[in-house]
């Protein structure tokens, strides 16, 4: 399962910021991390605007490197900036999960 | 370069994207297409339709990050209610406006979103409540007053004076103003020759010319075109982080991703 679309645009960000802190990437190999980790297909129409917004917000900051096959890519690094918002972010994203693991639990005592 | 990368990059042109950073967009979405070895029609869609897109991603770089300082109150209702004889058009509004934050009042034609404005504005008496509010203030009705025989620069001039600004200053920051709206008003045209869109601008304009700390916004962009429209909603973010406050009326749902908070109007009748 593949999360749907409205959700996937509110958590892009959070996603995106925690991949980079892992590892500097570019945007191809992101996608297939997205996709790998079962988050979801993210097409390149969302992928790479919602990537110079973060270098826009200084949250990223790209470096361009060769590549073995092909043209030069942009990697992505997270800068101090970004830290500070995917750690603010993860905060709110535990509030949430926990907010939902509530209400789905209860529901399923009811089912009982 | 393909015909997507020009029809890209004219979009873009078109749209108000600066010519050096518009090429530098361009060439990096070829970049990344070439990436992950794809045409770039199959991975991003139509050019136009992507142009688009990303600038109003782009534009929505100004959002402050996870909250942030809010600055002073700017606007505050406190149990505001409105009736006309017998008929309860609304009651029980509280709305707080700070400076530096965009509010937007939206609910069905006829809820009164529109009279509700007016009362932030003072232009319209409440039944109950309380308002508090900053001294200066812009306020852009729906379409309505400018006035038809006199040109824009006569407007500039006008609502300068009335707000103790000098002819000059007034027409050279109305006309500054303008441009940020891509509009270059002609000398001597009249306002009732403009276009329903261009009256807009210029309301918009009037409403901004002596830099107020709040400003009041009934659906302003009626008669945009798709340019206009993104130009607006950056302007309108423009004026948030110079710490102004604004309140929108509007009825456009996606309208709501630029904004801090939102008045659900119909909610609460």
């Amino acid at each position: 399962m593949t999360i749907s679309r409205p959700w996937l645009h509110g958590f892009l960000d959070l996603c995106l910021l925690a991949m980079l802190r892992e590892k500097p990437d570019y945007g191809y190999g992101l996608a297939q991390r997205l996709a790998a980790a079962g988050v979801a297909d993210v097409p390149g129409g969302t992928l790479y605007p919602a990537l110079l917004r973060l270098e826009q917000q200084g949250l990223a900051e790209p470096s361009w490197h060769p590549s073995e096959s092909g043209p030069r890519r942009k990697y992505y690094a997270i800068t101090p900036a970004g830290r500070d918002e995917l750690n603010a972010q993860v905060a709110a994203w535990e509030v949430f999960r926990g907010g939902i693991d509530v209400l789905v639990a209860a529901s399923t005592e009811e089912r009982r | 370069m393909s015909g997507w990368d020009h029809r890209f990059e004219a979009e873009l042109l078109r749209l108000g994207v600066q010519p050096g950073r518009a090429r530098q967009l361009t060439e990096e979405t070829a970049q990344q297409a070439a990436e992950s070895a794809a045409e770039p029609d199959g991975l991003f869609g139509p050019a136009h339709l992507y142009a688009r897109h990303l600038v109003s991603e782009l534009n929505t770089a100004a959002l402050p990050l996870s909250g942030g300082e809010k600055g002073q109150v700017r606007l505050r209702l406190t149990g505001v209610g409105k009736r006309y004889r017998r008929r309860t058009v609304f009651t029980g509004v509280d709305l707080e406006v700070r400076s530096g934050e965009v509010a937007a009042i939206v609910g069905a034609n006829g809820c009164g979103k529109s009279t509700l404005l007016r009362i932030c504005a003072g232009l319209t008496r409440p039944s109950t409540g309380r308002i508090q509010r900053t001294r200066r203030v812009g306020f852009v009705p729906q379409d309505a007053g400018t006035a038809g025989w006199l040109t824009a620069d006569e407007h500039f001039t006008l609502f300068g004076a009335a707000a103790g600004m000098a002819p000059r200053r007034s027409r050279s920051t109305g006309e500054h103003l303008a441009a940020r709206l891509a509009w270059r008003p002609a000398r001597r045209e009249l306002t009732q020759h403009l276009s329903g869109g261009t009256r807009q601008k210029l309301n918009l304009v009037l409403g901004e010319l002596h830099a107020p700390d709040l400003l009041l916004l009934d659906e302003p962009y009626q008669g945009f075109d798709q340019g206009t429209y993104l130009d607006f909603w950056k302007q309108v973010l423009t004026w948030r982080d110079a710490g102004r406050a604004v309140v929108v009326v509007t009825h456009l749902l996606h309208d709501l991703q630029n904004v801090d908070q939102v008045y659900d109007l119909g909610a609460v009748a």
